[in-house]
């Protein structure tokens, strides 16, 4: 094996999953920080503004707090399981990026394409799908493994919950897939040049958002952690760098969550009709710096709209929950993969 | 299934191994939504509870009794200890009771000044309430809207007192101070402002499908079963029962103002949650006729000796607290402290009602149902 082949199978993989792992943490603190801020201003109250300014150090200082604690493993528990429960919580969470074209490929010298996702799998989705699917036994390890009464409820609702939903959720995506012909996300951003999937698949876009809101846990569907109820739910014995890794993980998927649907449903990179090609030609660089600056913007909105959610609705009871999902969710997402498949078969041939 | 095959299913051994059996669940005192030490211990049934146990006591600090060794001024502050966050009713309903034992006249000024600070404090109660119980039920951004108008209830106790939260308002015999300047105006501005934000808080909450299919249909109770068990105020009126002691049994010039009673109809958490809201519209409406219809006088009585000493004999006198009936009943032996004091606390007796109300229902109801009887556990265990 040559050095070169070594860089391309090993070495810039490597290179990107470390700078990826260091942006998506990044993120995902700052995205606790922005949530608590902005909630803060929905809520009239102020939020974090005392660690640094702006309260900008906040999430360190936080990660400092949680890494200082002591790890305290009940005696009831069973330590393993205990223990590896919430490494299961986060690989896929982070693992899930892998796929995602944060911005158009950049173009440098003689047709060398440095495109900016880690692996641009051709079954992008379904490796998408089916890594997200196993956040579940991070919960249901915790909530088994604690032994208390607590967690137990809380892991129970959390994985017919998430089996639930999970079911729409394809779905939906399924119908996205139907219109971009191809798994890969990067396609399916390129068929969004002219018009986001949102506006043409606005059913499958609604029953994604509201199924990847139960996926990731969140209020209204935060049953799994609903706090009144079930104290802190599945991590409720949980301290310390171990609840620190359940906190990340679920920002992390509702990170995840922005941007798959803004790649999915709102055009990813792309601006309609903007003419690529003429700007590729001239500004290589521009275009892809333009790119991760819209993908960003996008994702953003998208979160914002997330932190709204929840501070605006109350908490589902777990049969309500359960019947959207099967009674409400599930027809719709499957009327609307029936009408795509259709109008692809009859009308887009 | 005949009964034979039923005999035979339940006395075979496999029956034996697969027997299901419920899960104690202990549902607090530490639990973010008992709203204090209250304890509940739930019999599940996968998420079904079959039976409750209330568990009381660990908030117990002997009120009526440590009552018996102070004298009569002495021992009004504690009794702001009970239900603190609704503390001025506490006070006017021990200062209403020492004043039937001794029967002295309360002057009509003191009086509506009473009804101003007590309107007041139902309505930073039933804010509380309303923030908590919508934070129970996970709409937290509710429970801040509430705190920002509860605060500016305080401040005017503040202003008016010189206390927040337990405040000590009431001497025995009428009120200590008359308005300071400038504060009938800041009174005024809250409650010209306070609709707006009740229509807020119901944009939020009483249009919202979430909010009604977490609370209409949940913990009913019906009626006579509310008037058996005892319960009383809104909890009580939820069901349908008009009973009101600001209009059963008049005290301190409430014969004087015009309202409404608001009445629920199906006994549901929904309706809990309505009643108390359409109260704090009516108490805006006393509060307006009370400082419109002010009259002029004294603040206390002119003979009113100093230390109080009542003559031998019983009293009850009840107010219509933020929870329901707060009664008081003193048994005086002619000396200047208490010979027996008793408190009936609504927050206790409307206790009763949660086991009607959550068997049968799922856990999370449970906590709506807790919420909707608004208790405070110092007025509980007292």
């Amino acid at each position: 094996m040559t050095f070169e082949s070594l860089m391309t199978y090993v070495g810039w993989p490597l290179i990107k999953i470390v700078i990826l792992l260091g942006v998506v943490a990044f993120c995902v603190a700052y995205t606790v920080y922005i949530e608590r801020r902005l909630l803060g201003f929905f809520q009239s109250r102020v939020g974090p503004n005392r660690v640094g300014p702006f309260g900008l150090i906040q999430p360190i200082a936080d990660g400092l707090k949680l890494i200082l604690k002591e790890d305290i493993i009940p005696a009831s528990a069973q330590p393993f399981l205990f223990r590896v429960a919430p490494i299961f919580a986060i690989v896929p969470a982070f693992v899930g990026f892998a796929i995602i074209s944060f911005a158009p490929p950049l173009v440098t010298g003689a047709g060398v394409v440095h495109p900016f996702v880690v692996k641009d799998v051709n079954l992008g989705m379904l490796f998408l799908l089916s890594i997200t699917s196993l956040g579940v036994f991070g919960i249901v390890l915790a909530g088994w493994s604690s032994g208390s009464k607590y967690p137990l409820f809380g892991s129970l609702r959390s994985a017919s919950q998430m089996l639930s939903y999970e079911i729409p959720l394809t779905l939906s995506v399924l119908s996205v897939i139907l219109m971009a012909g191809s798994f890969r996300l990067s396609d399916i951003v390129d068929a969004q040049s002219k018009l986001p999937f949102a506006i043409p698949l606005i059913l499958a876009f609604g029953v994604y958002v509201i199924s990847a809101v139960a996926e990731t846990n969140r209020i209204p569907f935060d049953l799994p952690e609903g706090e009144s109820e079930l104290v802190g739910g599945f991590h409720t014995e949980y301290s310390g760098m171990r609840f620190a890794f359940y906190f990340l993980a679920e920002y992390a998927n509702v990170v995840l969550v922005c941007c798959v649907a803004t790649s999915l449903f709102l055009g990813g990179y792309k601006i309609p009709f903007l003419p690529y090609e003429t700007l590729l030609a001239a500004h290589p660089v521009l275009v892809s710096a333009l790119g991760l600056a819209v993908f960003g913007v996008k994702a953003v909105l998208f979160l914002y709209f997330y932190i709204w959610i929840r501070a605006t609705f109350p908490r589902y009871r777990y049969d309500q929950l359960l019947r959207i999902g099967w009674m409400v969710l599930l027809p719709i997402a499957l009327l609307n993969l029936f009408l795509v498949a259709g109008i692809k078969l009859w009308l887009l041939r | 299934m005949t009964p034979e095959l039923m005999d035979a299913a339940g006395t075979s051994p496999l029956r034996k191994t697969l027997e299901t059996t419920t899960m104690e669940l202990n549902f607090g005192p530490q639990h973010p939504a008992t709203h204090g030490v209250y304890r509940a211990i739930l019999q599940l049934d996968g998420e079904r509870v079959v039976a409750i146990e209330s568990v009381l006591g660990y908030l117990h600090r002997g009120i009526e009794k440590w009552v018996e060794y102070r004298t009569y001024t002495k021992a009004t502050p504690i009794f702001d200890r009970l239900d603190y966050v609704g503390a001025i009713l506490n006070c006017h309903g021990y200062v209403g009771a020492v004043e039937k034992l001794m029967k002295i006249q309360v002057s009509k000024r003191a009086q509506y000044i009473r009804v101003v600070l007590d309107e007041l404090q139902r309505i930073a109660n039933h804010l509380l309430w309303l923030g908590t119980h919508a934070l129970d039920l996970g709409a937290m951004t509710v429970l801040f809207y509430g705190l920002r108008e509860r605060e500016v209830i305080m401040d005017l106790f503040e202003a008016m007192v010189g206390q927040r939260l337990l405040q000590n308002a009431y001497p025995i015999g009428g009120v200590r101070l008359d308005f300071p300047r400038g504060w009938e105006r800041a009174c005024r501005n809250f409650m010209a402002e306070l609709p707006n934000r009740l229509d807020e808080y119901e944009t939020l909450l009483s249009s919202n499908r979430m909010w009604l299919q977490r609370t209409k249909g949940i913990g009913i109770i019906g009626g006579a079963e509310a008037v058996a068990l005892g319960l009383s105020g809104p909890t009580l009126r939820g069901s349908g029962v008009y009973f009101d002691v600001r209009k059963c049994i008049p005290y301190g010039s409430y014969e004087d103002f015009d309202f409404e009673v608001p009445l629920g109809e199906n006994g549901d958490v929904y309706d809990r949650y309505i009643v108390r809201v359409r109260e704090m519209r009516q108490s805006l409406r006393i509060l307006q006729q009370a400082l419109d219809g002010m009259p002029e006088g004294p603040l206390m009585p002119e003979k009113l000796s100093k230390i109080i000493r009542p003559p031998a004999g019983e009293a009850y006198f009840s107010v219509e607290g933020a929870k329901g009936q707060l009664g008081y009943y003193l048994v005086s032996d002619g000396t200047d402290k208490p010979w027996k004091c008793h408190v009936r606390s609504p927050s206790f007796i409307n206790l009763q009602g949660l086991e009607k109300m959550v068997v049968g229902g799922l856990v999370a109801d449970v906590v709506a149902n807790i919420g909707s009887l608004d208790i405070v556990l110092g007025e509980v265990d007292r």
